[in-house]
């Protein structure tokens, strides 16, 4: 008889979840306001991350520079303590690594209104401190929240959650180890509409069972995308009743 | 961090003086407030985050291995990582195999603290995020791991000390921990400027520094390594020795009061 | 009250919890099939966001087409959708969401004080703390030699010899660039380099545009605000003195026959020189400071920093009165390094804002 049942007859998860469920999902922004112009601390089950949004600012190699808009810089740090075991070598070369910065700036490319913005640098810090599944969708998150607190103009909000394929049964928000033993997507949704900004899928997902995926998904992403709203609203009302004395 | 030269030569003028007045007005001896919370990463035995008032951050995971100790000697291990740099660059690089030196050191941590059985110990896997820094991060790194390693708890082992005979691995209770009882050192990092010495240099008070003075302090006495380091890109100045035993005094003085000022929650 | 080193410890956190009351984000969220339907933006109750309501990205602020539309702001169709997270304004006919915090935007009259960052074919790259440095046109600085002196091949060869990488200077905006960044100019006496001083920093949105930004405090020190949040203290100059006197005080020489404005030259007085042989003296862009600034005037620079640094950290606007009124409350502490301690920052933004509601002075 196994300790734990991926998913019980009862409908219960690994965590007590049920297959609807988010994870805890806990943000602030603001968290460096001297160190970056604007920055995020979010906590997404028991991913924890730190965003850092530093611009629209001077590129520091003119090479770089585009007249027409502002260039977008994605560098994810995932520390070695992140995961329960310690990793023994260092993850910054790392092609998954490398692919996931790809896919962020790609994403976060056709959000932000970089014609607004040219000659710039926009250069997004993400650090890794703990990490159990889900991670892209977090760092999707992470960014949003970033970009929204240092005043840079998108379209709209990007919230990115994590989906995996039990069988048959769609599961919202997978951790790692739902992760590691089932296929799982990851999707960035533009804000409140069902468009996708990124689908990830690196597993094996059945396409007949593709709609039913992407239906919670998008649903879940427009829960996250509230509690991320609700929080900037929260905070922009006390800054503005600061800023009356 | 640029600075014009009329701007340097009023900082090196205001420091190098008798007065040896600092930008801020602080005394010689005297820190600036520091933000210090631990315990916030539950997948590690100890976490500790500590923010200067000048927006420098310095993260430290600590996490511990059972290894064996007759094959593995280093039971500390140090990595460094500093946001923007890479881990190839000399900065990186120094600062690691001096924060390794200065917890190996005799004298610095006992590891007898760490021994499990006749054949096993813990390792310790300190792991250093310097999120952001505006002048030598050294102490601040050092200060990070010390609330690090007060407050990281290890399992508590359940199976026998004695292990040689018999062919076991030691067995760990599910849900008690051990609360790590070491006293870690403290490594200070000095601006010479002058004549005079001070602590907790600001990034103004660095770039205007003819040299920096690294003291370590651990067990309430001063250890080695002690070093100079270059504070800025600027030529480095000699300094008599009377100014590297002002400096240890200044240390031994006050590191007694920074350790204190950690203990009190 | 002599602790070495003051140390606020929380454990088991991340970080502070940003206030009381705060949410801590729901735990295990069921969330329903059926939220949601529809295809494109959704529409908000009120359709037409109200003045100083908050709006975030990607939220309708009017369907209304007359407006406008300016910062912060996007249209589809008829629809106006807010880019950034801020509060709407309305002003005439012009509709545009500013953001709650953003770095210093430049406009056509600012003061400003840059660090030059780069030096360029004819013009200096500086920076102000914006989204891009600023320039600094060889033409748009006064060249020692006389207002008349016409620029040569040389200069543009020695443009070090006055400005370099790493110099602080004060300056205008003279005008915008089509991207928004700014063409700085110094043609002026009362701009340029800077010395005799040291440098702080506070965000931008504390400093408020005004009339004036350099002002003469009491213990003989002149503070530059720049509208950019870089701030410069200085030992105050002749030229601080005689800015804040007007003419007829401190030249009382000539008689009702002599213009306003003119200084004439007095034997007992080597202070007057005429404004022409000022702007074209050399001394302009001098390194070398005034040997003669005392031990307690340090001090009092540095004194004048930590209340700025505390007005700053209790998020209180910087003005020329409050500088001086927060000095004041400072006094209290004889020992001025006492002053970078938090809860005193927080007392003497408090005496600041206390004094004012006494006095009735407006906020």
């Amino acid at each position: 008889m196994s300790r734990f049942e991926i998913y019980s007859p009862e409908g219960l998860r690994v965590d007590g979840r049920r297959w609807n469920e988010l994870r805890r999902f806990d943000c602030s922004i603001n968290t460096h306001s001297h160190a970056a112009d604007g920055s995020s601390y979010l906590e997404q089950g028991n991913n924890k991350i730190i965003t850092l949004v530093k611009g629209p600012k001077e590129p520091s190699l003119r090479s770089q520079m585009d007249p027409t808009k502002a260039l977008l810089k994605v560098s994810v740090n995932i520390t070695k303590f992140s995961k329960t075991e310690r990793s023994k070598t260092s993850h910054k070369n790392e092609r998954r690594v490398l692919e996931i910065q790809t896919a962020l700036t790609r994403t976060f490319n056709k959000n932000v209104m970089l014609h607004i913005y040219p000659r710039t640098l926009i250069d997004i810090e993400i650090h890794v401190l703990q990490q159990d599944g889900g991670l892209v969708g977090t760092l999707i998150n992470g960014i949003t929240l970033a970009l929204i607190d240092a005043g840079i103009a998108m379209f709209d909000y990007i919230s990115g959650v994590s989906v995996g394929l039990y069988d048959t049964t769609p599961l919202l928000e997978v951790n790692s180890l739902e992760e590691n033993v089932m296929s799982s997507v990851t999707l960035g949704v533009v804000g409140k509409t069902e468009k996708l900004s990124l689908l990830l899928v690196e597993d094996k997902i059945p396409l007949d069972r593709l709609e039913s995926v992407l239906a919670i998904g998008i649903a879940g992403a427009h829960r996250v995308r509230e509690l991320m709203d609700s929080e900037l609203r929260k905070r922009a009302e006390k800054r503005v009743a600061n800023s009356t004395n | 961090m640029p600075l014009s030269i009329a701007e340097k030569s009023y900082l090196y003028d205001s420091l190098s003086s008798n007065a040896g007045t600092r930008p801020d007005g602080r005394l010689p001896h005297q820190f600036r407030p520091l933000e210090v919370y631990t315990d916030f990463l539950p997948s590690s035995n100890g976490s500790s985050r500590i923010i200067a008032s000048d927006s420098s951050e310095c993260i430290v995971s600590v996490k511990a291995n059972v290894v064996d100790h007759q094959v593995q000697q280093d039971l500390f291990q140090v990595e460094v990582d500093i946001a923007g740099q890479r881990d190839d660059s000399s900065e990186v690089e120094t600062l690691t195999s001096l924060l390794n030196r200065v917890l190996e050191s005799r004298g610095s941590i006992d590891a007898s603290k760490l021994k499990l059985t006749r054949k096993y110990s813990y390792k310790l896997f300190i792991d250093v995020l310097v999120i952001s820094s505006s002048s030598h991060p050294v102490s601040l790194i050092s200060f990070t791991i010390f609330s690090a390693l007060n407050s990281t708890y290890l399992p508590k082992i359940i199976s026998s000390f004695d292990d040689l005979e018999v062919e076991e691995l030691p067995t760990f209770h599910d849900a008690d921990m051990v609360k790590l009882d070491v006293s870690p050192p403290l490594v200070f990092i000095l601006a010479v400027v002058g004549e005079n010495v001070f602590m907790d240099a600001a990034a103004n008070e660095s770039e205007v520094a003819d040299n920096g003075l690294i003291i370590t302090w651990s067990g309430d006495k001063i250890v080695a390594p002690i070093r100079t380091v270059a504070l800025n890109n600027s030529d480095v100045k000699g300094f008599n020795p009377l100014v590297l035993q002002r400096g240890i005094q200044m240390v031994q003085q006050y590191a007694g009061d920074v350790v204190r000022a950690f203990a009190n929650l | 009250m002599s602790s070495i080193i003051s140390i606020a410890k929380r454990k088991g956190a991340f970080q502070q919890s940003i206030d009381a009351g705060f949410e801590s984000g729901s735990e295990d969220e069921d969330v329903n099939m059926s939220d949601s339907i529809d295809n494109g933006p959704t529409h908000t109750q009120e359709s037409n966001s109200t003045e100083g309501h908050i709006v975030t990205p990607g939220e309708l602020v009017t369907d209304d087409p007359v407006w406008m539309r300016g910062h912060g702001t996007y249209f589809l169709d008829n629809m106006t959708y807010s880019s950034v997270a801020g509060t709407v304004s309305r002003v005439n006919r012009l509709l545009s969401v500013v953001p709650l915090r953003s770095r210093y935007t430049p406009e056509t009259g600012d003061h400003v004080v840059g660090r030059i960052a780069e030096v360029g074919n004819k013009r200096w790259r500086v920076d102000i703390g914006g989204k891009q440095h600023a320039v600094l046109m060889l033409g748009s600085v006064n060249l020692p030699g006389g207002i008349l002196r016409r620029k040569s091949e040389s200069d543009e060869l020695q443009m070090r010899s006055f400005l370099k990488e790493g110099d602080l200077l004060n300056a205008e905006v003279q005008s915008l660039f089509q991207d928004g960044s700014a063409s700085l100019h110094t043609r002026s006496l009362k701009y340029g380099k800077l010395r005799n001083g040291q440098f702080c920093q506070v965000p931008c949105s504390l400093i408020v545009r005004s009339k004036n930004h350099t002002h003469n405090l009491p213990g003989n020190v002149t503070v530059v605000l720049g509208v950019n949040g870089y701030i410069w203290l200085r030992k105050t100059s002749k030229m601080d003195m005689a800015r804040d006197a007007p003419s007829g005080i401190s030249a009382p020489g000539p008689s009702n026959g002599a213009p306003i404005g003119a200084k004439t030259l007095r034997s007992s007085d080597s202070v007057s020189i005429t404004r022409l042989e000022e702007e074209s003296s050399w001394q302009i862009y001098s390194d070398e400071n005034d040997p003669t600034i005392s031990v307690s005037l340090r001090q009092t620079i540095s004194r004048y920093a930590n209340v700025i640094k505390a007005l700053a950290f209790c998020e209180i606007d910087i003005t020329h009165e409050r500088i001086v009124s927060a000095y004041e409350a400072s006094m209290v502490y004889p020992s001025v390094g006492s002053l970078i301690d938090r809860e005193v920052m927080e007392t003497i933004g408090q005496d600041v804002l206390t004094a004012e509601k006494m006095r009735g002075t407006p906020s």
